[in-house]
C-alpha cells in the first residue's frame, strides 16, 4: 500500500514537473499571444501606429508624386520634402504615443519569450556591436542613412503585431524603434526591449 | 648542397600550407603580377550557346573606392568577351552617405561602360541601403523592396532580407506557387549559409527562408553580406553562394576546413558569371586579377 503510494507521488510529482517545462519553455516557440487583455493592447497599438501611417500618407499626397523609377536628385528631394513635412506636423510628438506602457509590457513579453536565455544574450551581443551608434534613439530624430539597419529577426517579426508599409520596426542595441520607412524619422521607441 | 635547401623549402613550405592558404597565396601572387591591369583576353570556362541567359552576380559593392571602379572595369571585359547584359545585386550597393553625388561615384560611374552598354541591372536591399533606393531607376526595383521578374524561362526572386514580414513571406509564396518556369534564382543580401569569418550564416534568414525554398523549387539562391566569394554544397538540393566581394575583401575570412563550402575565395574581389543553357547553370567566378577561382555547372532541380 505505502510502496503504491510513494509510486503515485513520484508519478504526479513528475507529471508536475513535466507540465512546468513545457508550460515555461517559450509555448509554440512565439506563437502570437492574442488571448483577452492582450488582444486589447496589441489592436491599441496597432490602431495608433496606423494613425501614423495614414496622416503621413496624407502628407505625403501632398507632395509631387515620386516615379517608380526616379533619379538621385529627385530621391533626395522627395525624402527631405517628406521629412520636413512630417517633423513639422509631429511637434507634440512625446515618446509612448505608440508604445504605451502597455504595449511595451505586451511587447517584451513577446520578445522574451521568443528568445528564452541564452539565444536572447546572443541577439543582444550581435545588436552591441551593429554599426548603429550614431542613431539618436529619440522621438522625432532621424535615423541617420549612414547608420546600418541591423535585418529584423524574421521569426519575431512573425509575432510581433504587424506594422503597415510605411513604418518598420528596428532594434538599436536594446531600444525597439518605429520607424519611418523612407524618411527615417523615429516616430516611437521603447527602451530596454531586450532585457 | 644548395640545391637539397631549395628542395626541403619546397617541401616544408608544401606541407605546411593547406590548400586553401595555399590558393589565397597562389591569388594574391597573381594579384600583384597583373596589378598594372593591362587588359587581356579573359579565360571564360562557360559553353557561351548561342541564345543563352547570360548574367553577372555581385555585391557590397557600392563603397566608391577605386578597387569598385577596377572591378567595373574587369567586368566590362568580360562583358565584351561573354556577353551578359543583365547584373543581380545582392545588396549594399551604396554604402555609407546616399546623396544625389554619391548615387553617382558608388553606383553610375564604377558602372558607367555596363550601363552604356545596355546592361540591366536589379537590385536587392542589404543593411546598409535605404528602402527608398527601390525607386532609383538604375536599379529596376520599380518601387518594390521585393519583386520577381523573368528572362527567357528563367525566374528571379529579388527579395529584402533584411525585413522579412509576413507580407512579404505570403507575397513569396504566392509567386512560387503561380510559377510556371523551371528555372527559379532567388537572390538577397543576409546569406542562410555562409562560412564568413564576420557575420556566418544567417539562422534567422535560413529558418524561415530555406523551408520555403526547398517546398517551392529554388534551385539556386546568391546573397552577400560577408565580403568573400563562397560556394556552398548543395543543401537539401539548393546551391547557396555568396557575392560579396564586389567593392571591398575581407582577407583570410572563410572559415578554414568550414564543412559547409565547396568553394571559396577570401583574398581578392570577385564577381559571378552565369550562364543557363537548358536544364544547366553554369558558373564562373572571377577575381579582380581575372583569374578564374571557381567554376562549373549546376543541374536545376526537379
Amino acid at each position: 500500500m505505502r510502496i503504491r503510494h510513494v509510486a503515485s507521488s513520484y508519478i504526479f510529482i513528475l507529471l508536475f514537473t513535466i507540465s512546468i517545462t513545457v508550460a515555461g519553455q517559450s509555448p509554440s516557440a512565439g506563437a502570437v499571444d492574442n488571448s483577452g487583455a492582450n488582444k486589447v493592447i496589441r489592436t491599441v497599438f496597432e490602431d495608433r501606429v496606423r494613425q501614423y501611417a495614414s496622416r503621413r500618407e496624407e502628407l505625403e499626397r501632398e507632395l509631387p508624386p515620386l516615379a517608380k523609377r526616379a533619379t538621385a536628385e529627385e530621391l533626395a528631394a522627395h525624402k527631405s520634402a517628406l521629412l520636413e513635412k512630417v517633423l513639422s506636423d509631429r511637434t507634440r510628438a512625446v515618446r509612448g504615443n505608440i508604445f504605451t506602457p502597455a504595449a511595451e509590457r505586451m511587447i517584451r513579453a513577446i520578445i522574451v519569450r521568443h528568445y528564452p536565455g541564452r539565444t536572447r544574450v546572443e541577439l543582444k551581443k550581435e545588436l552591441s556591436e551593429a554599426e548603429t551608434k550614431n542613431v539618436p534613439v529619440r522621438v522625432n530624430g532621424i535615423y541617420p542613412e549612414t547608420a546600418e539597419l541591423v535585418e529584423m529577426p524574421p521569426t519575431l517579426l512573425l509575432v510581433l503585431p504587424q506594422l503597415p508599409d510605411h513604418v518598420r520596426y528596428r532594434f538599436v542595441g536594446t531600444s525597439l524603434l518605429i520607424v519611418d520607412r523612407d524618411s527615417h524619422l523615429i516616430v516611437d521607441y521603447m527602451a530596454n526591449a531586450l532585457p | 648542397m644548395r640545391r637539397v635547401h631549395l628542395v626541403l623549402f619546397v617541401l616544408y613550405f608544401t606541407l605546411s600550407v593547406t590548400p586553401a592558404q595555399f590558393s589565397s597565396i597562389a591569388q594574391s601572387l597573381s594579384v600583384k603580377a597583373t596589378a598594372p591591369t593591362k587588359a587581356r583576353i579573359p579565360e571564360i570556362t562557360l559553353p557561351k550557346r548561342e541564345g543563352s541567359l547570360r548574367v553577372v552576380v555581385f555585391g557590397d559593392a557600392g563603397s566608391g573606392n577605386k578597387v569598385q571602379y577596377e572591378l567595373g572595369r574587369v567586368m566590362e571585359e568580360y562583358r565584351q568577351s561573354f556577353g551578359f547584359d543583365l547584373a543581380l545585386l545582392t545588396g549594399d550597393n551604396i554604402l555609407g552617405k546616399k546623396s544625389p553625388l554619391d548615387m553617382k561615384n558608388k553606383f553610375e560611374l564604377p558602372y558607367k561602360s555596363l550601363l552604356d552598354s545596355g546592361v540591366k541591372f536589379y537590385a536587392s536591399l542589404g543593411n546598409h541601403d535605404t528602402a527608398i533606393e527601390r525607386f532609383y531607376a538604375p536599379f529596376n526595383m520599380d518601387g518594390e523592396e521585393y519583386y520577381r521578374f523573368e528572362r527567357d524561362g528563367v525566374s528571379f526572386y529579388a527579395l529584402n532580407s533584411n525585413y522579412l514580414d509576413k507580407k512579404q513571406l505570403d507575397w513569396l509564396v504566392d509567386q512560387l506557387e503561380k510559377d510556371k518556369n523551371a528555372w527559379r534564382i532567388a537572390f538577397f543580401h543576409h546569406p542562410p549559409f555562409s562560412s564568413g569569418g564576420t557575420h556566418g550564416s544567417n539562422k534567422e534568414v535560413r529558418a524561415i527562408l530555406h523551408p520555403l525554398f526547398v517546398k517551392y523549387g529554388i534551385d539556386v539562391a546568391f546573397s552577400g553580406h560577408d565580403h568573400v566569394y563562397e560556394r556552398v554544397k548543395p543543401q537539401d538540393g539548393i546551391t547557396y553562394f555568396i557575392a560579396g566581394a564586389g567593392g571591398g575583401i575581407r582577407r583570410g575570412d572563410l572559415r578554414k576546413g568550414s564543412r559547409i563550402t565547396a568553394a571559396g575565395f577570401d583574398s581578392n574581389l570577385s564577381f559571378i558569371l552565369l550562364e543557363f543553357v537548358g536544364d544547366e547553370m553554369h558558373f564562373q567566378a572571377i577575381s579582380l586579377a581575372r583569374t578564374r577561382v571557381d567554376s562549373g555547372v549546376i543541374k536545376r532541380r526537379d
